[in-house]
């Protein structure tokens, strides 16, 4: 009774205290009130069209799927602070997330999510099918990881790898999940060094069937998502021995289970167990005892084994033969970076709806706190921030065109710009949320506010397919490739963005003004500078190890840290480069100018990275000048901050209850009693 | 005490309520322009007033309200050109606005006819009351409109797909499903209003807990009869879960094959007599208005009246009302004519701004900042 009084009183106090002058500050009430920030924040553009050129393609594709999650209760609908939430109960056991990923997986079939994802053909369905999985990533990491391995491993190997009777005979099945797929790959001994598997395969010539077997408990298959509890189907990968001749890494066709779900004979299968996170996928164990598969499931658009036994490839060279089945991890990885950009994307927009409306000490007693995110260190903390990740969104619709629109001229270039983006989008992806999950302080921990929890979620995306340093060797490598070719054949830069090297150096004035700082030509230039001068410093000193008489691998290990420096530098320029490409198609206007000041702050805080000072690419004073300019920035976006993040276009029950009336959500009358 | 019997909305001052009665019963209480206008001026006089604590809304005879006096707009349209109905409608969603975000409850007693413009003016407001005479529709799609006055909000918040269903079809419904689907938020038998008034009238309080309570007291929970649609929202949700309004037919043709029921067969006959414009950018509307704030659903909702009123994509509304309100032929020569003629691009343009000079998007009215009731706050 006491407390109903209580709260009708505050109640009245809110209503009759609430004059007509309306202030910015707090009016004297006896408790905090939330304030609305769309109330209190202007919108000098339009985010519709703001959020149509983030996303970039199929907005309305997405806004279906995204309704299709919101009003089905399989999604965990939950209502707080008066709006509905959805996001799994991450509080279930393991068995129970599972089972319920696999429930959403149904209901999206029976809407027809996935039509055409297997059968269909072209950009237009590629592009779709990269939206879907870009909603269907901010409900969840479970389900799309399990989407994703069904559709675009197992899928995707069936695609690239077979040939057309097993188009024919699996792809429509796949779409329809009449068969579950996944991909037997990593192995307990061997991850990102696939060579090195020992899974073997040999040929029975009498029966026509290979023999797959695991020799040894190193050679298990690991991680395989879906293996656990629901595949019926896999992918093999193993060595192809054929008459005591090792042909190296081939890929095969295996039932692992009938359709009942028993698992079949001669295959064993154990549980990876409870992870950090994503445990709505059953990541699996799997050994084959001799397990015998017809010849026909030899996946044999690179290389075949005639009924009688003998190897037939086009592609003599074995390193090529290889590359060639490395190819569908580029869709993984592709999806990998553009989820990695979507999870930051939640995480800011939460940070700052919250620094919008939570506010923490006064600057003179008896005056109203004040708001997070007008405290310029907040700023800092957060809008270089937002910035990045407005960068990374046009880099990964690039990288998405890109790989939609493949050649077999283009495979180099999209295996290096998606090892590169892919790196950079996940690694900044967990430094972002964790700035995020800092900014909300408490709130932060809260499974039901997302933000923490979405660390544990996507910690993964650093390390699987491809792990993130690897990555970033192989793109050092490849650029060091290129200049030697460029080099050898005395030929100009072509290709990767590296045009640039044909040009004369550029040239960093010795005073950086601001109009300076804030010209798109300088910032690429001194992207371009760091990227021209680490590929210079790189390559030479790899060359005096090779002139010392060292190997290429050896020389490349021992100068692995220039190596890290040069992918960021390029993988930092690359993206610049769509962000400029992305302001160049828009006209004139607010838009365009919040815009160019994103890109100004986004260039400045590459140009804040330490390589510019170890170096010596900018002077002390020039740095100096950088990071105050950065800080003008902060403050000059501040107005806009609302605006861009509800740019993201990630309807409000995407984010989480600190992100909208927190004191409503956490009131006592929202309590089950 | 009550205002002048000619007057279109009846005032009376009790203790903290105000009752608000729609008086022009001849037109099932159609909201005119005036109606619009005096209603506005209320609320903002009320906001400000702490004397006002409550405010309910009510409709004289049979009829709650029919809905926006679409004849007049028309009218005036073919008198003074499309900016005329254009500020008809801009007036009507500031109201509808100012109702969703109001900082007083609002209770409206849903006695009889409640359609278009009606639902405007109340499903906005925090407590909505069905009885055994409520008759709810959105009939906009049979006219060439679309379900508007913030409808793209309500509507798309119904539970599974129930919005698209209502919103295409103009289905209507009766007091029990009103209340099952949310649309209403208690049903209390007609015979008890008087008493549920007197004790409203008596509260001294903003707090809708207690008012909830109040109504509760003379709230019955009826059950839907078993032929109700509302029974059926499985199917209604594979259907119109689709997404498009060529794969909502098709889907409803694949279930009327399987189950024999006449509201399948009764609803595929409605779709296929809607307006194929209409029907097109009503879709996309719940379906963007499912993931907006109530203050953008409006504002685009105008920008999409704006459009429909200058005619320039295609003309339905004008033979809309020809039809169905003016000649009463009933039989309007929709153009396009099919579904598959109206463009994915022709639906866009409905989205987008009125290029025309001095057109501007919808001016929400300004809120206050601090203490808006929650349930007011989660709107935005």
């Amino acid at each position: 009774m006491d407390r109903a009084y209580q709260r009708t009183r505050i109640l009245t106090n809110h209503l009759i205290l609430n004059s007509p002058a309306q202030t910015d500050c707090l009016t004297s009430n006896e408790c905090l009130s939330y304030s609305p920030p769309e109330l209190s924040e202007k919108y000098a553009f339009d985010v519709s069209e703001m959020r149509r050129l983030m996303d970039g393609h199929d907005v309305e594709e997405r806004d279906r799927l995204f309704g299709l999650i919101i009003q089905s209760k399989l999604f965990n609908p939950r209502v707080r602070g008066g709006k509905v939430f959805v996001s799994p109960d991450y509080n279930q056991s393991m068995e129970q997330q599972r089972e319920m990923t696999w429930k959403r997986i149904e209901y999206l079939l029976e809407r027809g999510v996935f039509g055409g994802w297997m059968t269909g053909k072209g950009e237009e369905v590629e592009m779709k099918r990269f939206a879907c999985f870009e909603v269907l990533g901010l409900f969840d990491h479970s389900i799309s990881i399990k989407l994703g391995v069904h559709f675009f491993l197992w899928g995707g190997a069936i695609q690239f790898f077979g040939t057309k009777h097993h188009h024919d005979k699996w792809l429509r099945d796949t779409e329809n999940y009449l068969i579950k797929g996944c991909f037997s790959m990593t192995e307990l001994g061997h991850g990102s060094n696939v060579r090195g598997i020992e899974t073997v395969t040999t040929y029975d010539s009498n029966t026509g069937e290979f023999i797959i077997n695991t020799p040894c408990e190193s050679a298990q298959k690991y991680w395989i998502g879906g293996a656990a509890k629901h595949a019926t189907h896999t992918i093999v990968f193993s060595q192809l021995n054929i008459n005591g001749t090792n042909e190296g890494v081939h890929a095969l066709i295996a039932q692992i289970r009938d359709a009942d779900g028993n698992v079949c004979p001669n295959i064993r299968i154990a549980d990876c167990g409870h992870k950090i996170g994503l445990n709505g996928v059953d990541n699996g164990r799997i050994w084959f005892d001799n397990v015998r598969v017809p010849r026909e499931n030899l996946l044999n658009s690179v290389a075949d084994v005639s009924p009688d036994g003998k190897y037939l490839s086009a592609i003599k060279d074995p390193d090529q033969r290889f590359a060639a089945f490395l190819s569908p991890l580029t869709a993984g990885r592709v999806n990998i970076a553009v989820n990695a950009v979507y999870q930051s994307k939640v995480g800011l927009a939460i940070a700052i709806r919250y620094a919008l409306t939570r506010r923490a000490f006064s600057l003179k007693a008896n005056e109203p706190e004040v708001l997070l995110l007008d405290y310029p260190s907040h700023q800092r903390r957060l809008l270089p921030l937002l910035a990045k990740i407005y960068a990374m969104s046009f880099g990964a619709n690039y990288l998405k065109m890109l790989y939609v629109r493949r050649t077999p001229q283009s495979n180099k270039t999209i295996h290096v710009v998606s090892s590169s983006f892919k790196a950079t989008c996940t690694w900044s992806n967990m430094q972002i949320i964790q700035e995020c999950r800092e900014a909300c302080g408490g709130q932060g921990l809260k499974t039901e506010n997302r933000v923490g929890h979405l660390k544990a979620e996507h910690d993964v995306q650093s390390t699987f397919e491809g792990d993130n340093n690897i990555l970033m060797q192989q793109v050092s490598k490849a650029l060091f490739a290129e200049y030697v070719a460029a080099q050898k054949r005395n030929k100009v830069f072509k290709g990767l963005g590296l045009e640039h090297m044909n040009k004369p150096c550029p040239v960093i004035p010795s005073q950086l003004t601001s109009t300076t700082l804030r010209c798109s030509q300088f910032q690429m230039d001194a992207l371009c500078l760091r990227e021209r001068e680490l590929l210079n410093r790189f390559v030479a000193d790899v060359s005096q190890c090779l002139a010392r008489g060292e190997s290429k691998e050896h020389a490349f290990n021992t100068n692995y840290q220039l190596a890290e420096d040069l992918g960021k530098a390029f993988s930092d320029r690359a993206i610049f480069q769509t962000f400029v490409e992305a302001e160049a198609t828009l006209a004139a206007g607010s838009l365009k100018d919040v815009l160019g000041m994103v890109r100004s702050l986004y260039a400045l805080t590459c140009l804040e990275d330490v390589t510019y000072l170890r170096y010596g690419y900018l002077s002390v004073d020039n740095a100096t000048a950088v990071r105050r300019e950065i800080t003008k920035l902060c403050s000059e976006l501040r107005p806009h901050a609302l605006a861009l993040v509800s740019s993201f276009g990630i309807p409000d029950a995407f984010l989480s209850p600190i992100a909208f009336n927190w004191i409503d959500a956490n009131s006592w009358s929202s309590v089950q009693h | 005490m009550a205002s002048s019997q000619h007057e279109q909305v009846l005032v009376e001052e009790k203790s903290f309520a105000r009752i608000l009665t729609f008086n022009r019963t001849k037109q099932l209480n159609a909201l005119s322009f005036q109606m619009i206008s005096r209603l506005l001026e209320l609320f903002l006089a009320y906001e400000d007033d702490p004397n006002v604590k409550l405010i309910i809304l009510k409709g004289k005879g049979r009829s709650f309200c029919a809905g926006g006096d679409v004849a007049a707009v028309v009218h005036d349209i073919r008198a003074g050109g499309w900016r005329a109905g254009a500020n008809f409608f801009m007036k009507e969603f500031t109201l509808n606005y100012l109702m969703a975000t109001y900082s007083k409850p609002q209770v409206s007693i849903l006695n009889g006819i409640v359609m278009g413009g009606g639902n405007g003016a109340s499903m906005h407001g925090r407590f909505r009351v069905a009885t055994e005479n409520s008759l709810f529709a959105m009939p906009e799609t049979a006219l060439g409109l679309f379900p508007d006055v913030g409808a793209s909000y309500f509507l798309s918040r119904l539970p599974g797909f129930f919005g698209e269903y209502l919103g295409l079809t103009g289905a209507r419904l009766d007091g029990v499903e009103m209340f099952a689907c949310g649309l209403a938020t208690h049903f209390v038998p007609s015979a008890k209003l008087p008493m549920l008034e007197a004790a409203l009238c008596a509260v001294d309080s903003s707090d809708p807990a207690i008012i909830s309570s109040i109504i509760g007291q003379y709230s019955e929970r009826p059950s839907l009869k078993e032929q109700s649609v509302y029974n059926r929202l499985d199917v209604i949700d594979r259907c119109f879960s689709q997404k498009t309004v060529e794969e909502i037919l098709s889907a409803l043709e694949r279930e009327a094959v399987d189950r024999r029921e006449g509201w399948i067969s009764t609803t595929i006959q409605t779709l296929k007599k809607a307006s194929p414009t209409s029907l097109k950018i009503s879709l996309r509307s719940i379906r963007v208005g499912r993931l907006q704030g109530v203050g953008p659903c409006l504002v685009r909702e105008y920008r999409m009246v704006c459009h429909v009123m200058r005619g320039e994509f295609s003309k339905d509304f004008f033979e809309g009302c020809r039809a169905i309100l003016l000649d009463k032929d009933k039989n309007p020569k929709w153009e396009p004519s099919k579904l598959e003629l109206v463009a994915d691009s022709t639906v866009d343009s409905y989205f987008s701004k009125v290029k025309n000079e001095d057109w501007e998007d919808l001016k929400l009215p300004a809120r206050p900042k601090f203490n808006l009731p929650p349930y007011v706050i989660a709107k935005l």
